[in-house]
């Protein structure tokens, strides 16, 4: 008998994927903003399984920061360019087969692996604290190093975008 | 928490730091000259870690922070050997880009911090000790990558280089942190040392076979080894002559460290099942770089696809494990080094004048300067592999690890046969550029090509270290030796079939 949690997860995984489709390979629409709106139900649908997990904090940063901000910039983006809607493109039917193929061949040995896997002693169930107290401890403390690798990251990021933006000087 | 283990780190993020504010500062003549002051400051670097190397090449320290017990952060043997492979790469990729820095319009102190953070991704990706710290260096080193794939940014086939190397780079770390994401939900850590002590049990898990799977789907992107080469030809081709060889051979090593980490240092047991896969990838990558490379005209690209044939013979190594494989492919790597930068510093000199990247702007190299053409000559002698340069010995020993390994699995003797037929063939199209240098008719430009005393001497040192590890390659091989005995655990080959599939 499948409890509560486990129904919301499938339920919230199958619209994951459903969004997912529709954001990249929408049959009805061709439209840049439509694409958009369903990426934003995918993200909001992986949020849900965020919470499903007991890691609230990052459900909510999901939401807020790219459900919100990242989708505005996306939406920005769309309208500045104009794109109304986008040009259907001439399927290739080499590249779908053989894209097809890889495609069966990962999900195949994935769902096999799945299958013969069996249910794990949950090594990493103690860890489900979703809490901001926890995350931030872990952060500071065991994985602080890989942290402040990623702000030289964002740092190059920034001097990268700047970059390959700024008008021409001289 | 032990700040003196990460010294060369430390001082790498204050150099790029410092080259990126020095630039509010400095007139904009006096600009090109930090690259200068940034590669003298990586050659104080270098040969401050010669310290650790030689005092006490098998000692082994951690990071442990936290609750856990192994740290992310290992300097060990083949930590250091790598950092010091970085830092000279670094360094001399820094000279190139003095050199080559009228042909970027714009912002030419960030390049050179950017070098210096990719730089530092790499120094961190040598010391990775968890799946976490490897998958933040790679990231680093690949989204830096991108900005300097992309620095030419009027030039399309430099843009087109910079997108091509995002997307399919995002793709490989999506794969990448799928990967770990399994790894980490199988094994219930993602260090490398705890995985190893659960390797037995992990062994038995699918989960977790895939997630190693598809975590060195990631590491393969990096090196470049088919089926993951598909980006080399043309973000080679499209990138900055500095970028490109940066990438080449600093991002190349990368990957290899990690590899190295992960298949001996996290999984040995698996690894040593799994050599068939290893087989005939690397056989594989062999063929197709050899044999795409030689219809090619633009030297980018004829670069690209040997970087490809090279990855392959890198994997030589790593699939006939035990030891001596692992100790011929560290071996070969810092031979490759001095090669592809002697060659990219040639390169990036000739093409700063021209436009145009066909083989046909070497014709006349001879003349317009000995030079250079001496050093290009000598730089693709030494990638065919011809005695007495290091190219020569690396194969040498690379392959006489797979004979070794031969007596165990038939298989061995096929690769063996593969790579000399890659070889044969690579003798072909490296001889082509030769031929173009000095008898390829004549160049329209006869003017001398003037260039710098750092790239005299960068082209020097790399002419040395040619030699040197061709000649007397002892000391190289030893050190390539206890680095690899101090920190990784490969185990026998077994001639099993393949449990890892």
């Amino acid at each position: 008998m499948p409890t509560l949690p486990d129904l919301l997860f499938y339920a919230l995984a199958g619209f994951t994927l459903l969004f997912g489709f529709l954001c990249v390979a929408n049959p009805f629409s061709r439209n840049p903003v439509t694409s958009a709106m369903f990426l934003v139900l995918t993200i909001i649908s992986m949020a849900g399984l965020f919470v499903l997990l007991q890691a609230f904090f990052l459900a909510a940063v999901q939401v807020l920061v790219y459900a919100g901000a990242v989708m505005v910039l996306f939406l920005f983006v769309i309208m500045l360019l104009d794109i109304k809607e986008e040009e259907r493109r001439r399927l290739n039917k080499a590249a779908l087969g053989i894209g097809g193929v890889a495609v069966l061949a990962i999900a195949g040995l994935l769902v096999r692996a799945l299958v013969q896997a069996t249910p794990l002693a949950s090594a990493a169930g103690q860890r489900a604290e979703g809490s901001t107290k926890p995350l931030g401890r872990l952060l500071f403390t065991e994985y602080l190093l890989p942290f402040e690798i990623l702000s030289v990251l964002l740092l190059v990021a920034m001097v990268g975008v700047i970059l390959l933006s700024k008008k021409e000087m001289k | 928490m032990n700040l003196s283990l990460f010294q060369s780190e430390i001082a790498v993020v204050l150099l790029g730091l410092g080259v990126l504010l020095a630039d509010l500062w400095l007139p904009s003549e006096a600009r090109n000259k930090l690259g200068y002051a940034a590669a003298a400051g990586l050659v104080a670097i270098f040969l401050y870690g010669f310290r650790g190397l030689l005092i006490d090449p098998v000692h082994v320290s951690v990071f442990p922070i936290g609750g856990s017990k192994f740290g992310m952060f290992i300097q060990d043997g083949l930590a250091v050997y790598f950092k010091q492979f970085f830092l000279l790469a670094a360094a001399i990729v820094l000279l190139m880009s003095v050199e080559y820095s009228s042909r970027f319009t714009a912002g030419i102190s960030e390049f050179y911090s950017l070098t210096l953070f990719a730089l530092l991704g790499m120094l961190f990706a040598a010391s990775s000790n968890d799946f976490v710290m490897m998958f933040v260096s790679l990231e680093l080193i690949t989204i830096t990558f991108v900005v300097l794939n992309s620095f030419q940014r009027n030039r399309m086939a430099s843009l087109e280089a910079g997108v091509k190397y995002l997307i399919i780079g995002a793709l490989a770390s999506a794969f990448m942190v799928f990967g770990i994401a399994l790894v980490f939900g199988s094994a219930g850590t993602t260090n490398f040392e705890e995985v190893r002590a659960l390797q037995k049990t992990l062994a038995a898990n699918p989960v977790f076979l895939v997630g190693l799977l598809l975590v060195t789907v990631g590491l393969g992107f990096k090196i470049a080894a088919v089926p993951f080469q598909i980006w080399a030809p043309d973000v080679y081709q499209g990138s900055p002559a500095p970028a490109t060889a940066f990438l080449a051979v600093g991002s190349k090593a990368a990957g290899i460290v990690l590899l190295m980490r992960v298949l001996f240092g996290a999984v040995p047991m698996l690894t040593s099942h799994a050599t068939k896969l290893l087989i005939v990838v690397a056989a594989i990558t062999i063929l197709y770089g050899a044999l795409c490379a030689i219809p090619q005209r633009n030297i980018k690209r004829l670069m690209g696809y040997s970087s490809i044939a090279n990855a392959g013979f890198l994997l030589l190594g790593v699939a006939a494990a035990p030891h001596e494989g692992l100790t011929a492919t560290l071996y070969y790597l810092t031979g490759y080094l001095f090669t592809v930068l002697a060659a990219f510093l040639v390169i990036a000199v000739v093409l700063r004048e021209t436009e145009s990247e066909d083989i046909s702007v070497l014709h006349g190299l001879g003349h317009r300067s000995p030079y250079l053409a001496l050093a290009l000559t000598l730089s693709m002698v030494s990638l065919a592999g011809v005695p007495p340069l290091a190219g020569f010995f690396g194969k040498f020993l690379l392959l006489r690890s797979v004979m070794a390994a031969g007596t165990l699995d038939s298989s061995y003797y096929l690769l063996v046969a593969v790579a000399v037929v890659g070889v044969v063939l690579s003798i072909y199209y490296y001889l082509g550029i030769i031929r173009a240098i000095y008898w390829g008719g004549t160049n329209p430009d006869k003017s001398v090509l003037r260039f710098g005393i750092t790239t005299k001497v960068a082209l020097a040192i790399c002419i040395a270290g040619m030699l040197y590890a061709g000649v007397l390659p002892h000391f190289l091989v030893q050190t390539a030796s206890n680095a690899v005995g101090s920190s990784l655990h490969p185990e026998p080959v077994t001639a099993q079939t393949s449990a890892a599939r």
